[in-house]
Order: structure tokens, then sequence, then C-alpha cells
């Protein structure tokens, strides 16, 4: 292992511990943390995908080929500012997508969930999917299952409900 | 750089990862990542944050490190842990300085790795997002994150990524950082299986048919009830025994209008003509550009300007034409006007405060504005007064065009304000003036006058019989043919040479525009020896005005009724900046009888004889006006 630390650019070939296999060159190996960086796919463009391992949890490795170092470090350079901005962003659009994610539902439900949301304004409650903040439709969300609103919203929900679901035993078919 | 320090759960006696809304613990770690903020570009070396260990292999590599797992920062990263669980979350925080523990935000768990195995992917049963998750060092097993920007043309691209996916705030946007970036506009291509320019009527089977009924159709897939009634929404269509003969008649008209030939390029290309005779027109005139027609330009703004004048000349006095007004010598008045080109927009505020010249500039450009606001409401002065500013730059313009005849007339800028006086004389004229070039000039001073009077009106209660007085004198000013009382015979005089004076509004109108000089519309002059000479009415009361021409006023009132006759014009005289050379104009013999009234005047009196270069010529005119009628 000790040899990685010279062997920036080489290009492995790892298997980990928990049953992973995957290949990637060489960023950095900082022995301290025993963390192996590696990138995957080959260099290359501004954006890459990088996996951070803990050289602990490989199997086995072999070594493809060596190449040079994947890293121009003149072109390493870090905006902070942008990086906590994108932080942020990131927290903003998780916060907001968390109302579209039931909690303790099923993904089907979720399915469920989204097609509806798509023209009917749908939120959830605990379990339940209320549309139209009238409509009730719960577990395990069959027609049968639509309850309250007016007749005619009710009517229309169970329709789109099974429409959906319809849709999407066609689409598990396929 | 400073990476703040994890919590690391040191006590964690078993294997999971401790979960930790600790939201203090996070705002702590955020607060350390801003103090690192200041720090942009180049990651600080790593001496401090190697924590001591020598070597500058092992250093550098825990550079990269540090350098890589910055780069992680908002970025959406999955984390294996030593149970097999998976989570997915946005990268916080690693803590550099130890053992890399992780720390992330809004995670979830995907995969769960219990000793008992996983569950059917369908069975997965969500659960809220985690606000901070930390993961020890310990249970880490790896990291992965995909198209991370790792070089600096990767952030830019990143950057601009980001700007277009979210709604960006104000202060977002106005990061100076993001100024200059824009995406390369690239023309829009239609997908390669869509047909060339589908017509919409074709893909719906044309508008005539009507097989399809979006009503029933939404009855049936969803069981609304619609309650659609055209006729709330056009008129009624009532369907006879003529209907067939009323729709093939409107189609008829229809087809005829839309076969139509026009030169609107947007009409055009609806109805399939071609009219890009020239290659000038490129899309944005075909499609967006606002049409301005041909040859026209923001001076055509005056034209417009000018139109109104006229039609407010022709409200104010009834439709006339003056011929009067073309004739050449009319310039002398105009002549003034010409002297200087630019502040005629300034004709309220200056109106009453320039000097000689601007007086001269005051006179044509108030005796327009006076002419128009007979009929007077204020607001209509002050319209007049606007528009006056185009017409009176064109009358200057007409001035100009002659000017050279009119130099000499110049020297007898006298005659002008003799004319001024004159005016205001109204009554005292008695034949013709023997200046014709005056007589433009009286004829101005007379509306001058008639101005005043009117707005005088309104403060002054008294005065306002004398208005209709007024008002019917000025008509008559204004429209030197009419020749109804008012200075009949100086109008008449002034025939000869007439002047654009005599109607200045419209004469302004029409010499505003550039095309003709002369007033197609204008009824020749003749001369009405039977016409009244005029007779100002006492309240020669200045329009209300910016300059506190207290003399003015003062006079005003100062002339009560009783002196109806007096050469009331003194507080006519407004449109000259507070110089009332009308006022000088009385009659030397009612001088001295008012001299009461003349005080006020006084210092004026003064004032005029600094003023201009002819203060003599106020005496002038007097001799002239032998002949009035008073």
């Amino acid at each position: 292992m000790e040899g990685e630390e010279f062997a920036v650019g080489c290009l492995l070939s790892i298997k980990t511990t928990l049953g992973d296999e995957f290949e990637g060159q060489i960023i950095s190996y900082d022995r301290l943390s025993n963390i192996l960086i590696l990138q995957e796919g080959l260099e290359s463009g501004p954006r890459r995908n990088i996996r951070l391992l803990k050289a602990n949890y490989i199997k086995e490795f072999s070594l493809l080929r060596q190449d040079e170092d994947p890293l121009d470090v003149k072109k390493c350079f870090l905006d902070l500012t942008s990086l906590q901005a994108r932080e942020d962003s990131a927290v903003r659009q998780a916060e907001a997508d968390s109302e579209r994610f039931g909690v303790g539902v099923t993904s089907e439900a979720q399915n469920l969930f989204d097609a509806l949301s798509k023209t009917l304004p749908v939120r959830w409650d605990k379990t339940v999917i209320v549309v139209m903040n009238e409509v009730r439709v719960s577990s395990p969300y069959l027609p049968e299952c639509v309850s309250g609103g007016t007749p005619a919203a009710n009517e229309r929900v169970k329709k789109v409900l099974e429409l959906e679901r319809k849709r999407m035993q066609t689409r598990t078919s396929q | 750089m400073n990476i703040p320090q994890a919590l690391l759960p040191k006590s964690s006696a078993n294997g999971f990862p401790r979960r930790r809304g600790d939201r203090e613990g996070g705002a702590r770690l955020e607060n350390k990542v801003q103090s690192g903020k200041p720090n942009q570009g180049r990651i600080q070396t790593s001496a401090e944050v190697a924590g001591g260990k020598a070597g500058r292999c092992e250093s550098s590599s825990r550079d990269r490190l540090v350098f890589l797992t910055t780069c992680l920062i908002g970025h959406m990263v999955e984390v294996h842990v030593k149970n097999g669980s998976i989570y997915t979350g946005i990268f916080h925080a690693t803590d550099a300085e130890k053992d890399f523990g992780i720390i992330l935000k809004m995670a979830r768990m995907i995969k769960e790795g219990t000793s008992q195995g996983n569950k059917p992917v369908t069975e997965f049963v969500s659960k809220a997002p985690t606000k901070i998750l930390i993961i020890p060092a310990k249970e880490l097993v790896q990291v992965i994150a995909k198209d991370v920007a790792v070089t600096s043309d990767g952030f830019a691209s990143e950057l601009q990524h980001e700007k277009h996916q979210e709604l960006l705030i104000d202060s977002v946007i106005s990061q100076s950082r993001h100024v200059g970036m824009e995406r390369e506009l690239e023309r829009w291509v239609p997908d390669e299986d869509v047909p060339q320019c589908p017509e919409l009527e074709n893909i719906f089977g044309g508008s005539r048919n009507r097989n399809w009924d979006q009503f029933e159709t939404n009855q049936k897939l969803f069981g609304v009830q619609s309650t659609f009634n055209e006729e709330l929404y056009t008129t009624k269509l009532e369907r006879g025994p003529q209907t067939r003969e009323l729709e093939k008649e409107a189609m008829r008209i229809a087809r005829e209008i839309e076969g139509e030939e026009t030169q609107d390029l947007h009409l055009a290309e609806e109805r399939g003509f071609d009219l890009h005779n020239n290659l000038d027109i490129d899309e944005e005139m075909r499609y967006s550009s606002v049409f301005r027609g041909r040859g026209f330009d923001d001076s055509g703004y005056e034209e417009e300007e000018d139109i109104k004048l006229d039609s407010h000349n022709v409200e104010t006095f009834g439709d006339s034409s003056d011929s009067l007004s073309r004739g050449p010598a009319d310039l002398t008045s105009f002549h003034l006007v010409d002297e200087a080109p630019s502040s005629q927009a300034a004709i309220g505020a200056d109106l009453y405060h320039t000097g000689f010249n601007g007086q001269s500039k005051q006179l044509a450009s108030e005796i327009p504005s006076e002419s128009f606001s007979v009929s007077g409401s204020e607001s209509r002065i002050q319209d007049n007064l606007l528009g006056e500013h185009g017409g009176s730059s064109d009358a200057k313009g007409f001035a100009q065009k002659q000017s050279p005849s009119v130099d000499q007339q110049l020297s007898n800028a006298i005659d002008s304000h003799s004319l001024l006086n004159d005016k205001f004389e109204g009554s005292d004229k008695a034949g013709p003036p023997a200046n014709p070039t005056t007589q433009p000039q009286a004829n101005f001073m007379s509306k001058v006058s008639e101005k005043p009077a009117s707005s005088g009106e309104r403060s002054e209660g008294p005065a306002a019989n004398k208005v209709t007085g007024e008002t019917r004198s000025v008509n008559s000013c204004g429209q030197p043919v009419s020749s109804t009382s008012s200075n009949s015979d100086s109008v008449a005089a002034v025939s000869a040479s007439s002047g654009p004076g005599l109607s200045p509004s419209s004469s302004m109108g029409s010499l505003s525009s550039e095309k003709s000089t002369l007033n197609p519309h204008a009824k020749e002059f003749k001369f009405n020896p039977n016409a009244k000479s005029f007779k100002p009415s006492q309240t020669s009361v200045r329009p209300p005005s910016p300059v506190s021409d207290g003399s003015f006023y003062y006079q005003t009132q100062a002339t009560p009724v009783p002196h109806m006759h007096m050469p009331v014009t003194f507080g006519i005289g407004p449109s000259f900046p507070g110089h009332q050379p009308v006022v000088f104009n009385p009659q030397v013999a009612s001088m001295q009888s008012t001299q009461a009234y003349f005080h006020p005047s006084g210092p004026q009196y003064g004032q005029q004889m600094l003023l201009g270069q002819r203060p003599v010529m106020y005496y002038q005119p007097e001799m002239q006006y032998k002949g009035r009628e008073y």
C-alpha cells in the first residue's frame, strides 16, 4: 500500500470488501487517513467522478497501467464563496424537495403521489395523500381508498388514480 | 484553509453512524467554513493542515485530499458505511485535521445494510431526510461523487449550470463575479422528426373539423360537467332563415379584407404577400421591432404639435384662414423670435425673465399661447405654452428662413415694440400704423394683452366680464381676417404686411410644418374698413406666472373698473418679461393722468430703458395712435 503514494496516475482495478468493483485512476493517497482518492473514467474534462475510498477496505487490486497525474495542479483553484453558495442552494433545494417525499411510505406510494402531483395539487399527510385539500387517499392507495371531498372531486381523483395504476402496470410489465 | 472540526461521536458504541440533528454543531461548522471564505483562490497549504507531518510527499498528498474534499462541498454524494448502508446527501464538511469523518446535510439512507439483508425495493419505506448526518471516519468506507468540478474551468461551467438551475435571488444575481458570464446564444432549430412549418390547422384537421368536442372529452375522462356558454362571451348570433346568406356575405367580406394589399409588413406576411422588397429587413424588423413608417422620425413630433395647435386655434378662433400670416413681412415679429433658438423650452419659466432677446422670443411664444388662452382655462394655457414650444420653434424656423429680408427689419425692432405698445393702446389706435411691420407685433401684443386679461380674469373677480370682452377682441386679433371689433385698424393696416402675429397660433402651426410655410387653409385676408378698432378691456390681468412681476399685479389691482379706458394695456403687457413695454406705450398723454398707476411701472420704465437697446422706441408708437377711438 505504501507504494501508492508515489503512484499518482496509476490506473487500478479494485475490489472492495463490500463487494464493489471498479476502476479508477489515482489522484492521491493520504497515508495518514488511509484514504485513496480515485478518479473514475478517463481524465479530461473539468468534471469527473471522484471516489474516496478507505484503503483498508480494499480486498484486492491490480495495476492496469501507469498514466500521468490526472490532476493539473496549476488549474486547481477553489472559490469558497461559490462553494458555500452551492451548498446553500443544494440544501434549499433539498428542503423543498422533502415536502414532496412521504415519510414512511413505500416507493409505490411515492410514485403515485408524483403522478398525481402532475395535474393536481397534492400533499402528504403522514402516509395519506391529500388531494386538493379535500380528497384523501390512504394506504394501500387503491381507488377504493379514495375518500372525502365533493363527489365530483372524488370521482376525478379516483379516475386519475386508476389511470395511473394502469400506466404503472404497463410500464413495469414492459 | 480552515476546515471545521467534525464533532465525532467517539463514544458511539455500536458501529452505526450516529445521527445527530445537532443544529448547533452544524452551525458551528458552518461558521468555520465561513471564516474560511476570505481565503479565496488557492488553498493555503498543507503545512498547517498536515498537522505536523513532515515530508513534502505526504503533505502534498494531504493537500490533494483536502483539495478534493473541498471540491465536494455542496455536492450530492453517496457515502458507503461499514455496515453496508448507503447514505446520500449534500457534502457539508470533513474533518481534515483528524481522520476525515464526514458530515452530510439532508441525508437519506437509500440502502440499508443490515444483517438481515436487503429488503425489496418496493417495500422500502422512506424516511425524512436527516438535517445533519455525521459519519465517523471509522464507519466510512467510501464516498462517491459524480461530476465533480475539479479544475477551474469545471467550476466555471458549474457556476453557469447552477445559475440557470434554480431561482436566483437578488443578492446572488448582483454578485459581481457573475457579471459577464453569458451563454452563447444559438439559433433554435426544430427537431429532426418534426415536419417543416407544420400548419396548426392541418394538425387538427382544420378548424372546420368539429369532430372533437373538448367538453365532451373532459366529461368522459374526468366527469367534469361543463358550464360553458358561448353567448356569454360573444354576440348572440341570430340563426334564422337568413343564416346561410349572411354567412356567405360575411365570408365574402372577410375574404375581401384578407386579400387586400397592404404595406404593413406583418399584415402582408399574414396574408401571404411578400413585401420584402429591400433586403434590409431582418428577423427583428419582421417580428419584433416597432414599425415606424417611412421617413418618419422624431422630428415629426413637431408636426403633430402643430396640428394640435392648429386645432386649438380653430377651436379658439373659429375656422379662418389667414393669408396674412403668410406675408413675408410678418417675419419681423418672428424674426425676433429668431434670436435665441434655444430657450424656447423655458417658455413658462423664462417668459418673464429674459432680456431683450428673450423678450422677443417670448413675445412670439407668448403670443400664441395668449391667443389660445382666450377661451381660457389655465390648463389650456399650459398646454398651449407647451405646445407652443414646438410651434414657436417652428415659427422661429420660419422666421429664419426669411431672415435675410427681415434683417433690415431688425432695426425696426422698435417697431415691434411699438407694435406692442400699439397693441396695448389697442383702443388708441387711430389708424393703420405707419409701420406695417409693427402690425404683427401689435397683433401679438393685443393677444398678449388678451391673455393676461383672461387669465387675470380668474384671479381677479371683477374682471370677469372683461374677459369676454377680451375674448371677443382677442378673437378678432387672432383672426385679422374676421375683423370684428378690435384692432381692425391696425390689423387692416397690417394686412399688407400681415403678420404672423395675426393669428400667431395658426400661423405658428402652419409655420412649423416643414412642408409648407403657408397655411393651406388660410383664407385670404381682406381688409375690412368697417372693422372696429381694438379695445382691450380693462382687466389686463396677467396670467399667473412664476415670475413675480409685482409691478404688474400691482398695476392690475390699481386699475379698477373706473379706469376702463385706461390703457389697461399696462397690465396686459404680460408676456414681456416683467417689463411691459406696453406700459409705456400708453399714451404719453394719459401718462399724466395715470400717474398713480405708473408708479409701479415707473421703475419698470427705467428697467425697460435698461433693457434694451431701444428704450426710446417705446415712445414712438404713440404717435401712431392718434386716431384712436377712445
